[in-house]
Formats: structure tokens, sequence, C-alpha cells
């Protein structure tokens, strides 16, 4: 019987429009939490499957052994798919024409991941035994043509045609040889391969995260120390983009989850204080306090299990587009379905309503019945359960989004101090008013005596429009902003080739190569291979993980904490007289003309070999011993794409060397042919391409952006319905107010401006609040997670008051001017009967 | 067949103080009072003189601060909220001032509410019935912002009779009205209950209104005093 109450209830409410701000709340939510699981996993794993592709597999073993087929076999049991690749260098011959070339010789599986097309003739042909595909400037260097053949080693092989698309085309670290494909079968036949050959052997696995990571553990035991994992890499270019993408949508998500939260627990209030009334009566007409409760709960029930219906097919739904943009953006993009973004989404749901809205509704049920006779006032004293319930949601529902305890605390954190600092500014300026607030003569003056009167309501109200001015200023600036600024540093024509092995004479004559082809070189480094052979006498130990451009784990690893980890490889230094722009001292003084042996260090490898400032470094330069004094640690940006080193020496310690030199230009794809013009005339010119990652980062960048734009309307249509709520609940209090002072003869146009005033002060304030905090946490996150240098956003400093002015009073007008159009009696009747 | 007993109502020094921050005010003064079965009574009185808190208790929706309180032979000052919640929903009906018909409801199913919390069968068709008698029969459908004052508390008077009760509190169930509406409204309440035999215990300030009891007490400075009785027993 009271289910059916309720549900009539629940049903006529609805219709009346009662549960609606309570309904768009939970809907929003949930249309929040599925969709953007939803589409950050579908960007995720597109990312990944891209990513993946660049490798031509999920993961890589790397070794200089021979390929071991114990490796394939386990990878067999585990349902992985694999394929066989190996990688050296070796001069190729075309009649009277030779070459040193890159081969890469490949197993048919290949490749597991991304796409390889071969040419011939315009037409996509497959790679097969006893034929070369090749670079289109292999054929230009050579001089030959489709069906010719070239030597290899001891055999003769057709070249069949160009590579047109190739998964997993040398990035960073290439040596810039020109490329050639062929089929490993073949390689035994050109007898190139003798022990102690320069062979990279690779196999190459793909299949699921959890086949990977049993591969790997199956494995740990039979890998030999030389052998080493690769995978999509999140210290690289493209993994620390990733990362911050992912970073990127989680927060925003958050704050759109928790603002929808709040308009629901406001709703929720509001409600609750509009259906006293009704409680009193069904508890006059009979009903107990336990009925009364279970019918609102019965109600809360209906509304979540409706809302939630809808969020979730309206998220779906929005998972759907954005895999089929997904899908234009990778072509062989296969959408996962995952029941998580819907599982999030139920619990989000029931979260919000049972530890938001739920306590205001069942405090309804404590109404006493007494109040048909005599209304009592509705309680505006802090709630503490709700408060706890409404906490212990917020911080549920940061960690079931992030999964990460420290992020969760640290947001959870940051919001309570928000909150905290928010009521303290609020209760602070309220009380400056009083002064002002003394009369009630004119609009204005009451406006700011009603603020003073209501000074907790107000602070509670400012704090809400605060949070929803400040979610909504801050994603904004994120997205234009920071975003901004992040694509600044790739910028259109960011340097996407890297030129090495440039000697003084070449120098001058490229430059004028380049301009000749209106291209413009970047600065000449000059570049030299070393060793660092010990500090303060002390030998280094080999290093535990590769540097990070080559984000690899070992086979087998030896630790020891309090040895210096050296770099275990030669590196590129260079010597400078100047601090290079992207670089930043962190402790220390930059050479000077007087600098005699000084060498200045990375600051993160400095850690890592536990070098402090005056350590003498002993490095192996052209066979010949150097030392030097460390001077300086340096802050290297190397998301900037420009040369960066990892050690810089004084240039008194190289003026014997032979000087060799490297620089950064940016080569539009149409032009690629220049490469060719390079490689003609300067043949001991290395090119590295760094276009791949480029274009990959760009597209990231582009992706975040498209899904914070998503993010940012779901964010403000939640800070709109929190608004709104929260000026409706408001008004609901001034509503008595109006009727009497329209009795008493105040005209229309009088209330009108008290009350625009008020608000007006409110929006003000809750938009200059949020400038202040946005500032503050965009400086964080600038600096902090973007690695941003930290600048001022004056846009913000008028955007937020006004923002907040306008909205807040464009809500309060909206809603004010019905209550204004009523004929004093009605709205003197609607006041005494509420 | 057991004859029912005629004391419906009965009040034993009955007394309501309530606390203040610094002090305590007491609203209700050592009220003894009878009410029999079937009469009607009128509690008359000034603004604030305590009617409405006497009725309040009367009715089991507050409690008294000392003495007993018996309706319809059963202690309401030893009985819980939800004890006297479901002897309210049996026996006892209410039309207020202020109409308080829930706004989201229609006029049928706001008169069926107390039908329903009783678990009464027919309900709907008891509705129709009393919306009838009412004259609200064709308004059925309507939301009470939809109608008027006076419809309003014809819906409320029909909620009133539907359970049956065997008593009905009426507090000034025609103030918020107009002459004209208001007297037809009082015709309406007092029909239905000569009709139904019910008890009637009327708040108001009205003396034409309160002329139509059979009983006036006068409450002033919260002490109760007989001023007409036309067949009530009483103790003061």
């Amino acid at each position: 019987m009271h289910f059916k109450i309720a549900w009539r209830m629940f049903w006529r409410e609805l219709r009346k429009g009662e549960l609606w701000i309570i309904a768009f709340a939970l809907v929003l939510a949930v249309v929040t939490v599925v969709s953007l699981t939803g589409i950050t996993e579908s960007v995720r794993s597109a990312l990944m499957q891209r990513s993946s592709s660049f490798m031509a597999a999920d993961k890589v073993l790397r070794s200089p052994l021979p390929f071991n087929s114990a490796y394939f076999d386990t990878a067999a049991q585990l349902q992985l798919k694999s394929a066989r690749q190996m990688q050296f260098n070796t001069m190729v011959f075309a009649d009277d024409v030779m070459q040193l070339v890159s081969v890469k010789a490949v197993s048919a599986e290949y490749p597991l991941r991304g796409k390889l097309v071969l040419k011939a003739t315009d037409k996509i042909v497959e790679l097969t035994p006893g034929h070369v595909y090749v670079e289109k400037r292999v054929m230009q260097l050579l001089q030959l043509d489709i069906g010719d053949k070239l030597s290899i080693g001891a055999t003769e092989l057709i070249l069949g045609g160009v590579i047109d698309q190739e998964p997993d085309a040398p990035t960073a670290g290439f040596t810039g040889q020109p490329r050639i494909l062929m089929h490993i079968n073949d390689v035994a036949a050109t007898q190139v391969v003798q022990p102690g050959s320069q062979i990279n052997y690779r196999y190459l696995f793909a299949g699921t995260e959890t086949q990977l990571k049993q591969l790997q553990t199956s494995l740990e035991a039979k890998l030999t120390p030389s052998d080493r994992w690769q995978q999509v890499d999140r210290s690289s270019s493209i993994g620390s983009a990733l990362d911050r993408a992912e970073k990127f949508l989680l927060l925003a998500g958050l704050l759109g989850i928790v603002l929808a939260a709040c308009a629901s627990a406001v709703a929720a209030t509001r409600y609750s204080e509009r259906h006293r009334m009704a409680v009193a009566v069904i508890k006059a007409l009979g009903m107990t306090e336990r009925q009364t409760k279970l019918l609102y709960f019965s109600q809360l029930l209906l509304i979540t299990m409706l809302s939630m219906i809808i969020g979730l097919i309206l998220g779906q739904l929005a998972c759907f587009g954005a895999q089929f943009l997904i899908e234009k953006w990778v072509p062989d993009f296969v959408p996962v379905f995952s029941a998580r973004p819907l599982l999030i989404g139920i619990a989000t749901a029931f979260i919000c309503s049972m530890l938001f809205a739920l306590r205001p509704v069942l405090r309804l049920a404590e109404v006493p019945s007494l109040e048909v006779l005599r209304q009592g006032a509705p309680s505006v004293r802090l709630d503490v359960v709700h408060l706890i319930t409404g906490a212990v949601a917020v911080f549920g529902l940061m960690w079931m989004f992030s999964q990460d305890w420290v992020t969760s605390a640290l947001l959870f954190i940051g919001c309570a101090i928000f909150a905290g600092v928010l009521l303290l500014l609020a209760a602070l300026l309220v009380r400056i008013v009083k002064p002002v607030a003394a009369g009630q003569s004119s609009a204005l003056q009451l406006a700011l005596a009603n603020l003073r009167r209501r000074l907790w309501a107000n602070s509670f109200q400012l704090i809400t429009f605060s949070q929803a001015i400040f979610l909504t200023l801050l994603l904004y600036f994120i997205r234009v902003e920071l975003i901004g600024q992040w694509q600044a540093q790739v910028p259109a024509n960011a340097p996407n080739h890297f030129m090495v092995n440039i000697n003084d004479q070449q120098k001058l004559e490229l430059t004028t190569v380049l301009q000749q082809q209106q291209l413009s070189a970047g600065k000449f480094y000059p570049m030299i291979s070393g060793r660092i052979l010990s500090v303060n006498g002390e030998m280094l130990q080999e290093p535990e993980m590769p540097d990070s451009a080559e984000n690899g784990q070992k086979g087998q690893q030896t630790k020891n904490d309090n040895k210096r980890q050296g770099f275990g490889r030669e590196l590129n230094l260079t010597w400078l007289s100047e601090l290079p722009t992207n670089n930043q001292l962190t402790s220390g003084k930059w050479f000077t003309a007087e600098s005699r042996a000084e060498v200045s260090v990375e600051a993160r490898s400095a850690e890592r070999m536990k070098l402090t400032l005056g350590d003498k470094m002993a490095l192996s330069i052209g066979g010949q011993e150097v030392t030097a004094t460390v001077t300086s640690f340096r802050k290297v940006d190397w998301n900037s794409l420009q040369p960066n080193f990892f050690v810089i020496l004084s240039p008194d310690l190289m003026v014997d060397f032979p000087a060799n030199y490297m620089t950064a230009v940016h080569i539009p794809a149409e032009r690629a042919d220049l490469l060719n013009e390079v490689a003609r005339q300067f043949p001991t010119v290395s090119v590295i391409s760094v276009s791949a990652i480029l274009t990959q980062i760009n597209e990231i960048i582009a992706q975040v952006s498209v899904a914070l734009s998503v993010i940012m309307v779901l964010v403000f249509a939640a800070a709109v319905l929190v608004l709104i709520a929260q000026v409706q609940a408001s008004l609901d209090q001034r509503e008595q107010e109006i009727a009497i002072l329209r009795t008493l003869g105040a005209t229309k146009a009088f209330l009108l401006k008290a009350v625009v005033y008020e608000y007006l002060v409110l929006g003000l304030l809750a938009g200059g609040f949020a400038t202040v905090l946005v500032e503050a946490l965009l400086s964080v996150l600038q600096v902090r997670l973007f690695e941003l240098p930290f600048q001022l956003h004056p846009m913000l400093w008028w955007m937020g008051p006004t923002l907040g002015a306008v909205i807040i009073v464009s809500l309060a007008m909206v809603q004010l001017r019905g209550l204004l159009n009523m004929p004093s009696a009605v709205l003197l009747r609607r006041a005494l009967h509420a | 067949m057991n004859e029912l007993p005629s004391v419906f109502i009965e009040t034993r020094n009955l007394q309501k103080t309530v606390q203040l921050p610094s002090s305590s005010l007491t609203i209700l003064t050592d009220i003894n009072l009878t009410i029999n079965r079937g009469q009607s009574v009128a509690i008359v009185g000034a603004s604030g003189s305590g009617k409405s808190t006497l009725l309040g208790i009367l009715a089991g929706l507050d409690q008294a601060t000392q003495g007993e309180v018996f309706l319809a032979g059963q202690a309401l000052h030893q009985m819980s909220d939800d004890e006297r919640a479901a002897l309210r929903a049996k026996k006892v009906g209410f039309v207020f001032q202020s109409f308080l018909l829930l706004p989201a409801l229609t006029a049928l199913e706001n008169v069926t509410l107390p039908a329903e919390l009783a678990g009464l069968k027919d309900a709907r068709a008891k509705g129709l019935a009393l919306l009838e008698q009412v004259g609200l029969a064709e308004r059925a459908d309507f939301f009470p912002a939809q109608l008027s004052g006076g419809e309003q508390q014809r819906v409320a008077i029909a909620r009133a009779f539907i359970t049956k009760p065997e008593i009905l509190f009426a507090d000034e169930p025609s103030a918020n009205l107009d002459a004209n509406t208001g007297e037809m409204v009082e015709n309406l309440l007092f029909d239905l209950n000569q009709q139904q035999g019910t008890t009637l215990v009327l708040v108001t300030h009205k003396a034409s209104l309160a002329e139509r009891c059979q009983a006036q007490w006068v409450m002033q400075s919260g002490r109760l005093t007989l001023s007409t009785d036309s067949g009530a027993k009483h103790a003061l």
C-alpha cells in the first residue's frame, strides 16, 4: 500500500518538477562517469593500440643473442601472438653502386600491431621471400627500379617495392641509414650473420595485458642479462603525453561528478524543506515515522533508478559516439566493450543519492506532525551527519574514479581546505558589510542587510557558488590555456629531423642548402661520443634501468643502492659557452669565459651518479682521458624535442678535439625528397626523423582537447545545475520576506533591485574567490603536472567575477520574475501556506 | 454487542510548559475536560491563549508536560509517537485552517490518502462519493493549486470523513475563507458530522460557528472554562 502511495507521489512530484533537479543531477553524474570512463578507456585503448603499432607489437623483447625458441613456446602456451625481427647494418650492392643500409628482417606474422603497406607500381603487395622492400630514397641512392636485383652479402634479392607505411618506423636513436625490409627466411642465405656480428634480435608479442604480464613473469628466470623488454613507455615523449592525457581526463571528470553530487544534495535539501508540511500532514493522518521514511526513501530510490537508467543509456551513447570518432582517427581501432563504466555509473548513482541526498530526505520524516497546527522553522543548522556522509561520498567517488589513494587523498584535502578557506572568507566579508548595511531604505542597504542576516546560509551558498564557478573556470583555463601552452611546446614547425655528424665545413654548406629550400637550420651543437669512467676515482656501476629514451627493463638485474649508477654506454657530449634555452640550472654556476675543465650534468643523471658540486668526473673521449669538475646541475626539458645533452663540458676542454655538430630542422612532409639531397651532398651526415613522435603527440593533444571539451560541457551543465538548485533554495527562503515587503508597499522595481544587488554581491564574491583559487591551482598544475613555466592569467581576473555575477544574477532574476509577477494576495497566501 | 462508553475524550490535570532559553513558559494549566461521543464542542479564545496547543494534545499530535489524556478509552499520554499515529489513522479526522492538501496529489488522491493509509478497501469509490457529497465530483482530477480556497477546504472535509473517523478535529476551518464560502464549508462540516455521528472538536474564535456546537469552552491564558453546555459532562 505504501509503495503504491510512493509510486503515485513519485510520478506526481516528477510531473510537477519537484524532483527534476535531483534527477538531472543524478543523470548528469552518471552520464559524466559513464561517458568519461568509457571515453577514457576507449582513448587509452586507442592510444595504446596506436602506440603499440609504433612498435608493431604490444611488447618487444630485445636481445643481442640469437632467438631462443623457448621464449616463443612460452608465448604460444599463453596464446599470445608472436613474430620475429632482426635488425642489422650491412652494405648492399646494385651494379657498381654500394650503400650502407639498415636491414630489418621480419617473419610472416609481422606486424602484430599496425599496418605494413608495401607498394609496387602503385599496387599493394605482400612481403615475400626473395624480395626486398626499401625506403624510397634507397631507390634513388642505388639508382634502382622495381624488379631490379641487388646483392646483400652472398645472395641476390629482387627489389619488390617501396615501403609506404611501416608501423615501427625508427624514431629516436636511429642511425639514419637508409632502410631495407626483407623476409627473415632469406637472412641465412646472405651469410651476413656471423659469430660476433652486431645483430639486434627482437621478439614481438601481442595479446591482452594479463597475458603479457604472465609472459614477463614466466620468462623472468630464463632471460639473460642482455635481454631487455620494451613496451609502450611512460617516460618517453609519447608515454608521458599519454600519461598527462589520462591525468587530465581524470581530474576533469572528478570535478564534474563532485559538482553534480553537490547539486543533488542541495536539491534534496530544498526538496525536504518544501515537503515539511506534506510530511506533517501525512503523519497527522496516521502515518508513522518509519512508514514516512520508507515512503520518501522509496521515492528517492525510484528517482535514483530512473536517473541511473537514463544516465547509463546517455553515457553509453556518448561512448559509442566517441568510439565512432576514434575509429576515424585510428582506422584499425577495435572498440572493446567494457562493463566497468556501467558498473561505475550504477555505483555513482547510488553513492550520490544515498550519501548526498538520502540524509535530508530521511530527516524529513522527523518533522513533527504538530507542524500542521504550528509551523516550525526549518533548521538551518549544520547537519554534521550530512556533512560526513557527503565527505565520505566525495572521497568514495574520487577513489572509485582514480583507483589511486594518493590522488584521492590530495584532491579531498584540497577540497576540504577550499571549503574551509571559503567559509572563513565568506564569514569575514559578510561581517565587514555590517556598517554599510545599517538601514533598509535603499535597495542596496536592504540587500546588504539581508546578506548579513543570513550569514551562515550565505556562507554555504557562497561555497557552492564559488565551487561551481571555480570548476568551470579551472576547466576552461586548463582546456584553453594549459593545453594551448602545452601545444605551443610542440609548434607546427617544431624540428622533426635531427642531423648529426656534421663537420665544421659542412655547417655552412648545409645552412646554405637549407636556406635555398627556404628552410632554416637550428643552432649547431658540437658533439662527440664519450664515456663517463669514474667520479672522484670511483668506478660507476652498470645502470639498473636504461636511460629515459629507451625505458626497457633488463631481464636480470643487480641492485646496489649505495653505488653510483652510470649510463653503461657512450654518451653524446657537447661543449657550450651558453646555457641552452630549454635548460634550467638547479644548482651551481654556468661556465664563464674563465672556466677551465668544468662539466655541467643533467639533474636526474647527477642524482643517479650521486654527484655533488665539486666532484671530479673522469671521461674517456676519443681514447683520451679527460677530467672535469662538476660545477652545475641542469633541469632539461626532454619534451622540447630540441637537442638535449646529459653532459655539457666547458669549451676549453674540447679545443684539441675534432668538432662534429648536430642540428634540428623542420622539414615538411611534402619536402621529404630534400633528405635525399642532403644524403647525396653530405654522405657522412646522418638524419634522424622524429616526425612520427611529433605526429603522435599532436594527435594525443588533439584527442585530449576534444575529450576535455566534452567534459567541460558536462561540468558546466553540472555547475549551472548546482547554481539553479542553490538559487531556488535561497529564493524559497526569501519568498516570505518578498511577500511581506510587497504587502507593505515595496515596489516590484525596489524588490528586484534589492535581490539583484544581493545576488550580485554573492556572484562577485563567489567569482572573486574562485578566481584566486583557480589562479593558485593553475600555477601548481602548470609547474608540477605540466612542467610548464609559471605564468599569471590576467583574463581570469575579470572573467571570474563577471561570470559569477552574470550567471548568478541571471538565474536569480529568471526565478524571481515569476514571484514578483504574482499578485500580492497570491504571493502572501503562498508565503503563509508554505 | 457491548455499548460503547459515552465519554470519548477526557483530560486530567493537563499541563503544557515549553522551555525557553532562560525561562519556561506555561501554555496550558490544569486542564480537565470531558467530551462525550458524538458531541460537538467548540474551544474559543483569543490568539495565543493555547487553543491550538490543546487541540494538538487532544488529537495526539503533541504531548502534555503533565497530566493524563484519554481518547476513545486509550491513554494517549502513555503511547509512543507511532502508537498515537496508528490511533489517529483509525479514529481521527482533521480539518485545518489552511486546508493542507498535498500539492502533488489530485483532489481525489488527497481524499483517498487517509483511507489508503488505514488500509481501507474501495478507497477510490468512497473518495468519489465524498467528493460528490461536497459538490466537487467533477474536479476529482484537479490539483489543489487549480482549486479555489473554498474548494480546497471542501476537499479537506471530504478527506477528513473518508475513514469515518470517530472524532474530527477542526482548527479554524473557515478562517481563511470569505463569509459566504466559509458558511458553506461550515454547513458541510456540520452536515457530514451529523450524518456520520462523529464527535467534533472545533477550535475557532468565530462566535457564530462556536454557537452551532453543543458545548463551548473558553480558553483564557492557558486555562479552560465552560461557557455553554447543552449536554456535556465536565469537570473543572
